[in-house]
């Protein structure tokens, strides 16, 4: 039997959703009738599932399904009641298409009155006609068809005051600061689950996936093994400056900066070749538009033959597989970004173009800007030299090799041939840094030698040094963040816009 | 063949009792200075051979070329050219040009000037595919030779040559983006690619013709209608039948751009009696072995 209860008046007549007890499809359970105080009369189905039911995808919805009756599950977008009609636009994640609810035989007022009033942002099923139409619909996805509902039932009711209008969270926004402004006032309210429905961060997040799994995908063509490294340490890696304490039982632990100290292990422990996807914490207090205290970091390590060019060029060959995989495969997410964030397509050469120190030096002097030779590039200057990369080769990814030895952390290689600089490399895409990388000390006497000259304290980092105690292969490798990579590869200006839930010294939350 | 078995019994020498015969090896090292100067021999007619039909190569040089032919004479180019004083001073970094060329277009004289470029200096090359362009065929990637062994250092070389094939309109060359705009078409790269090698003859009228020639070559022969290709041919025919080379007595770009565009433009075989000859003399050059190789 049908429990057709509820209060008041609005049940019996229940043909605002165009069904009545007896017409009740095969399998639903029961139907529930509320009037709510706002005057709509609320359907809420628990329905147990259509299994013989397909549901059609709106960005299947063409010319070609003119004429057939379907069902399909989509979100209220906008519904708008005019006269004897109600116009819905119904919207499956960047996809939408103009739907009709008609008084005629299959449909009565009431049920026009109920479309009208559902809430915007509640999942609804219809049943509905696919309609050729004679004029382009500019607004929709689907500008071809139009759907003339038959049927309609709330999933999932939505309610009436949204925190914020989608429309809005669409728009383009002007200069840089804005969008920071936008991002704060979702985060103060917590509803930055809102974004992620918006046609422009699925294609955002979509895109990220895609990166990921083209990592994982070239990365595993070359050989590679991929490890997962623990991220609850004993030892601060990396100098102990930016870490985050945890307690642990009796005592306290940290939260891994990199899983440097790892992969290294793995090579020593004659994997050849390793990558970890994983997060990374970093207790850095930077409010700036790149950085996080919690992102997800892409690292790459490998045993070389005869020069570190190979793990240059190994690194290098991985991001130009990125990038071509996305250049040929995501181009309609990066079209659907750049509506809403316009900017200039990636650009790159493979072979990946690789510069030395010393040439980076002649090119930002030949621009006026005075360095010395052993000096660490500022961002200013990172962003300049971008520039000038940018106008004489066009890319806006490129590799720098050979730092000075005095700007790299302690377990860098030498280079042997210039005692002032090391066999490390930085790369960068669009003017801004990506990956620090070098070749690692494997020799355990060196490498002790060089903590000694960097006055680091040598029993912090005895279990570091003993793993090359006994035989380690030449090695080198660096790691990229996915979520910096990605707003760079789009040309986005704030990395908060590619973190689904984004840590940064003011924000936990949610 | 040893009668017994030694330590180090080599065929050469004829073994009795663990000594080598004297006079044997007397012999044979007679027998080696003699092959060696029948090859000397060989070498020298072979030189002097092609000295007959190639006018203005130089003797001596042309002589030893053919001993080792992958190095042809860049005596050729006469006049003292200095880096410095042409690119302005070295900053300590490569001074690397770039070249962006559409791979539809591949541009020959270029590839031609980039090989007497790496017999006279220390030149980094490598080329890259840009992502404007999806693929390009194997022979475009390996056009400007194999990959130099130090080319890891890349502050050891003198000059780069960096071509990209890339999705353009016009061929493209950046050098120093702060001090000079980009330089466009293939001819006006050929023209500076040329003046780091040698300069122009001194004489006006002569630096004219052979930026005329060089001007024909690139938009009648290589771009113009069989009409218009015709009409240089005879052109050339006429101008040659003077002159050992097209501005006279002395090789010069206008060869260069001519020789690659009639070889492009695939008529090389019918062209006639004077263009035929210069065409030889061009090849016993060896400097265009680089263009030939990519046709094929």
């Amino acid at each position: 039997g049908v429990a057709v209860g509820g209060e008041g008046g609005g049940e019996g007549k229940g043909l605002s959703c165009g069904l009545t007890p007896n017409s009740q499809p095969k399998g639903r359970l029961c139907f529930l009738w509320q009037k709510k105080s706002f005057e709509v009369i609320n359907c809420v189905c628990l329905c147990l599932c259509e299994p013989d039911r397909v549901l059609v995808r709106v960005q299947d919805l063409t010319p070609e399904n003119a004429d057939q009756l379907i069902w399909l599950r989509a979100r209220v977008h906008t519904s708008r009641a005019k006269g004897k009609q109600c116009f819905l636009v119904l919207r499956q994640q960047q996809f939408n298409v103009q739907a009709l609810v008609a008084v005629g035989d299959r449909a009565s007022k009431q049920m026009v009155k109920f479309a009208a009033n559902i809430t915007k942002e509640s999942i609804v099923d219809v049943e509905a006609l696919v309609r050729k139409v004679e004029q382009k619909i500019e607004s929709c996805s689907q500008q071809d068809v139009e759907l003339h509902i038959e049927r309609i039932f709330v999933i999932s009711q939505a309610e009436p005051r949204l925190p914020l209008q989608l429309e809005d969270a669409v728009r383009p926004d002007g200069e840089g600061e804005e969008g920071m402004e936008m991002w704060k006032c979702l985060s103060v309210c917590g509803c930055v689950f809102i974004l992620p429905k918006t046609t422009t961060s699925q294609a955002i997040f979509r895109l990220q996936s895609g990166v990921c799994q083209l990592f994982r995908e070239t990365l595993t063509k070359k050989g590679f093994v991929e490890i997962q490294t623990p991220k609850i340490i004993s030892a601060a890696s990396e100098g102990g400056a930016n870490v985050f304490t945890v307690s642990y039982f009796k005592t306290s632990a940290y939260l891994a900066q990199s899983p440097q100290l790892y992969k290294q292990m793995c090579i020593c422990a004659d994997f050849d070749k390793v990558f970890c996807v994983g997060p990374v914490f970093r207790a850095e207090d930077s409010n700036t538009h790149r950085h996080l205290t919690e992102f997800v970091g892409l690292d790459i390590e490998m045993a070389f033959s005869y020069h570190y060019h190979e793990v240059i060029d190994s690194i290098t060959d991985t991001m130009v597989q990125i990038f071509k995989g996305l250049r040929d495969n995501f181009q309609t997410e990066i079209q659907t970004v750049n509506k809403q964030y316009p900017s200039e397509p990636f650009k790159f050469l493979e072979p990946t173009l690789r510069l030395e120190y010393t040439e980076a030096l002649a090119m930002l002097h030949e621009a006026g800007v005075e360095m010395g030779d052993e000096d660490d590039l500022s961002t200013p200057n990172e962003k300049l030299l971008g520039r000038l990369v940018k106008e004489k080769y066009d890319t806006d990814f490129y590799v720098l090799d050979k730092y000075p030895l005095a700007v790299r952390p302690f377990y860098t290689m030498p280079d042997p041939n210039n005692p002032k600089y090391s066999n490390s490399y930085d790369m960068f895409m669009r003017g801004e840094e990506i990956l620090s990388g070098a070749q690692r000390v494997h020799d355990a006497q060196m490498l002790t030698d060089r903590a000694i000259h960097h006055q680091i304290d040598l029993e912090k980092i005895k279990a570091y040094i003993d793993s090359f105690r006994y035989g380690a292969p030449p090695h080198g490798g660096g790691g990229i963040g996915l979520e910096r990579v990605c707003m760079l590869y789009l040309g986005l200006h704030n990395v908060r816009q590619t973190s689904m839930f984004p840590r940064d010294p003011k924000r936990l939350t949610p | 063949m040893p009668m017994y078995q030694g330590n180090s019994c080599t065929a050469e020498h004829a073994i009795q009792n663990g000594e080598v015969d004297p006079a044997v090896k007397a012999l044979e090292a007679r027998q080696d200075e003699i092959m060696k100067k029948l090859y000397d021999l060989k070498a020298a007619v072979e030189g002097l051979a092609k000295t007959v039909t190639t006018p203005d190569a130089d003797l001596d040089l042309t002589v030893s070329s053919s001993l080792s032919s992958q190095s042809p004479s860049s005596t050729t180019f006469k006049g003292i050219s200095d880096l410095d004083t042409l690119l302005g001073k070295d900053l300590g970094a490569l001074r690397d040009i770039v070249i962006n060329a559409n791979p539809a277009q591949p541009p020959l004289t270029l590839l031609v000037l980039h090989s007497v470029l790496c017999q006279r200096y220390r030149v980094l090359s490598t080329v890259h595919v840009h992502s404007s362009v999806t693929s390009v065929p194997p022979q475009l990637l390996s056009c400007l030779g194999p990959r130099h062994a130090d080319s890891y250092a890349r502050q050891m070389f003198q000059l780069g040559f960096t071509l990209i094939w890339k999705d353009v309109p016009k061929l493209q060359m950046k050098f120093s983006v702060q001090n000079m705009c980009p330089i466009e078409g293939e001819a006006n790269v050929a023209r500076f690619l040329f003046k780091l090698l040698s300069p122009y003859p001194s004489d006006p009228a002569l630096a004219t013709l052979v930026d005329s020639w060089v001007d024909t070559a690139f938009f009648q022969l290589a771009e113009g209608s069989a009409k218009e290709r015709a009409t240089v041919l005879r052109a050339l025919n006429s101008a040659l039948s003077r002159n050992p080379w097209l501005a006279g007595p002395e090789f010069s770009l206008a060869d260069i751009a001519c020789y690659c565009c009639v070889l492009q433009s695939g008529s090389a075989s019918s062209t006639p009696t004077n263009v035929q000859r210069w065409i030889k003399s061009c090849e016993n050059l060896g400097h265009f072995s680089p263009a030939k190789l990519f046709l094929q």
